[in-house]
């Protein structure tokens, strides 16, 4: 199993350690580099200032034994110079001299050629007992005798001085990322907070509480955006829980009347004797009710069916003013009754992409609703005009009463009636235009009403068009 | 004419049985889809009414076998599963009608008669009830004597009342017959009713003798007598 944090708070917090520990370790590794470099740099140096003193120290015996005059005192800040090995060669290879400090050791074995003959030669060599050095050589005329002389320091004691200066960086670092931790987890504890609050204010929000909203500290920033977001999805989750439970209401309301009609025409009925004709007569009746609730059912199983995404639109390129005729020819007979008079005008080569028989459907609807709502006498307009190239509008106008513009918005809504008064006047259950609606929606058109109360309606509907860019044209077939 | 009925709710098949038997059919019943195929190749039927959801053996099961005894029997499958795919998985199944539950009872009257005339030739073009003289093909009719003036439409609707007279027609029956739509919908049993008052102010209201009933919660009549 592996072992990971749940908070992102300590997750986060121990990114910023261990992202730091690394920098820090990148950044100990290239000083000590620089440092060591540095150091070797300014032993040779020293080592080169040395091999000058040690030149102007050095004597021939009268046995012609080579020596370096000690009482010299030799004055340095550099105590490693204390440290200093001195080796002179001759120009056999011969060792002329060693001082008290090398010993019986050697600096750096055999000269190879060249060495010394033109300036310092310094380099890192290995002592006979394995003692790493920085060495520097050189050549010298010394009273007619061409001798090497080589000084020599231990490197242990840049190590030395390396080791000090790492121990202190290291010491230091742990109060460095223990500091950061504390920082990052404080940061971004604080950063997290809106998080904690919006998912303790979040985990409060539940059916009964839709109406509230998540607090926005800071609309600008990323935490505020999704609260914004989060805030405007609440809306649309409450818009259409309120709209369920509208439904729910309705329907259960469409549901029961008919239900209720039923039971207590039946109860009625054989609580009495009654004549034949009588029976008859209260089985009428409960049969119309029977109807009434099969058609609401149709309706909803419909709708529920077209939510679900079950129906399938068959998609043609019919001519949309045929469509209007036809609905127009069906209601006919209800349009004459009322004495109405209906115009039908424009743009005969114009098709509309959609499904023909769920479009018919929707305009014989929405052209039903216009010869109920208008009054006996009235007139009812429709006309198809392009809007765009890939266009087509219906508009259908009707001289009814009008619809208030507070309501325009829900005479879509499913068993929605612009006057309660008139439910179950006649069969319908308040589901045509929503059935037009889903069905104009479903086939990528829109649907709307736009009303001047008293002075009628106007419903449109608008579906992908073809012909509109060339009037002149017919239709393909 | 015998008929089967296949049925395992004990409500609807009395009631399924009573209304056939009224219209003098003679009814077996059979409550599961076992007992429904047992009797359907032990004995005779002119035709079966098939529920699709029954115990042991389902009504599609019950088709299929039929079907595979190369029975030419016909079949009209009544169910309350009403997607297009169940209907065509229905009728390739070999049924030869399928009727959507909840249903106008004389829509299935009607059915199971065009079930069995099937193949046999339609009445002929001259139509006639009591004083009521139609003539289909020369689309005139008389009555007492007298032209009646009428649209197409209710000439439409009164060929088909006159076909099926004495015997109720159902606003579903007239939307898919004399409407040709698909679908019955709240407009359409508005424009039908409004046909029909024309068609009575037409037909009946100059004369004593009514013809055209309504018979409230199912549909309309053509007979010659009030009930």
């Amino acid at each position: 199993m592996r072992l990971r944090p749940t908070r992102v708070r300590t997750r986060l917090t121990l990114w910023y350690v261990g992202t730091l520990a690394c920098i820090l370790a990148v950044y100990f590794a290239g000083v000590s580099l620089l440092l060591f470099w540095q150091s070797s740099n300014i032993l040779k140096r020293l080592a080169a200032e040395d091999l000058e003193t040690v030149k102007g120290l050095l004597f021939v015996a009268d046995d012609g034994q080579v020596g370096v005059r000690e009482d010299y005192h030799h004055h340095t800040d550099w105590k490693q110079v204390q440290e200093r090995l001195l080796e002179i060669l001759g120009s056999d290879g011969s060792i002329l001299f060693r001082n008290e400090r090398l010993g019986d050791r050697t600096i750096g074995g055999a000269p190879f050629v060249g060495e010394g003959e033109h300036g310092y030669s310094g380099r890192s060599a290995r002592m006979s007992d394995g003692t790493r050095v920085i060495l520097i050589s050189r050549k010298y005329d010394l009273e007619g005798r061409t001798v090497l002389i080589r000084v020599g320091y231990n490197q242990a004691l840049i190590w030395d001085q390396l080791t000090e200066t790492l121990l202190v960086l290291l010491l230091a670092s742990p109060v460095v990322l223990g500091g950061t931790a504390w920082a990052g987890f404080k940061i971004v504890g604080r950063t997290l907070d809106p998080v904690s609050k919006m998912a303790r204010r979040a985990e409060q929000i539940n059916s009964e509480h839709l109406n509230e909203r998540l607090p926005v500290e800071n609309p600008e920033d990323e935490l505020g955006h999704l609260a914004g977001v989060f805030n405007a999805m609440l809306a649309r989750i409450e818009q259409s829980f309120e709209q369920l439970q509208r439904f729910t209401a309705d329907a259960s309301h469409e549901l029961r009347t008919p239900l209720a009609a039923i039971r207590s025409i039946g109860e009625v009925r054989l609580q009495e004797r009654a004549k034949p004709e009588e029976y008859r007569d209260t089985i009428g009746s409960m049969l119309e009710e029977v109807n009434r609730l099969t058609s609401i059912v149709e309706g909803l199983l419909t709708l529920s069916r077209a939510d679900a995404g079950q129906i399938r639109m068959q998609v043609s390129v019919f001519p949309l003013m045929a469509v209007v005729r036809e609905a127009a020819a069906l209601l006919e007979v209800l349009i004459e009754d009322k004495r109405q008079t209906f115009t039908l005008t424009g743009a005969e080569a114009v098709g509309a992409q959609a499904d023909r028989l769920y479009i018919r459907q929707a305009v014989v609807n929405i052209l039903h609703n216009a010869v109920k709502f208008t009054p006996v006498g009235g007139s009812i307009s429709a006309r198809v005009e392009c809007t765009s190239q890939s266009r087509v509008e219906l508009s259908i106008v009707d001289s009814g009463p009008g619809i208030p513009a507070e309501h325009s918005a829900k005479v879509f809504e499913r068993f929605y009636r612009a006057d309660e008064s008139r439910r179950g006047e006649d069969m319908g259950a308040g589901l045509g235009l929503s059935v037009a609606k889903w069905a104009v929606e479903a086939n990528n058109g829109e649907i709307g009403v736009s009303s001047v109360s008293e002075a009628g309606s106007t419903f449109w509907i608008r579906l992908p068009a073809v012909g509109c860019s060339s009037p002149s044209t017919g239709l393909p077939d | 004419m015998r008929i089967l009925i296949v049925e395992d709710e004990e409500k609807m098949a009395n009631a399924l049985r009573a209304g056939l038997e009224a219209d003098e059919f003679s009814v077996s019943l059979a409550h599961t889809g076992e007992e429904g195929f047992f009797l359907a190749s032990t004995e005779t039927y002119d035709l079966i009414i098939l529920d699709l959801m029954l115990p042991n053996r389902d009504g599609m099961e019950v088709l299929a076998a039929l079907r595979q005894k190369n029975s030419s029997l016909p079949v009209l499958i009544l169910t309350s599963r009403d997607t297009i795919r169940d209907r065509v998985r229905g009728l390739d199944a070999g049924a030869d009608d399928y009727l959507v539950k909840p249903f106008a009872f004389p829509e299935l009257l009607a059915r199971i008669r065009a079930l069995l005339r099937r193949g046999k030739p339609e009445s002929g073009d001259r139509l006639r009830l009591a004083d009521l003289e139609m003539d289909a093909a020369g689309r005139t009719v008389f009555r007492d004597g007298k032209e009646l003036a009428l649209t197409e439409r209710e000439f439409d609707l009164l060929e088909y009342l006159l076909r099926q007279q004495s015997r109720v027609v159902s606003r579903e029956m007239l939307a898919r017959d004399v409407w040709q739509e698909t679908a019955r919908y709240t407009p359409l049993d508005n424009v039908i009713d409004v046909h029909i008052a024309h068609l009575r102010r037409k037909l009946d209201e100059p004369f004593k003798k009514k013809l055209l009933h309504t018979v409230r919660g199912v549909g309309f009549v053509l007979r010659e007598e009030t009930p």
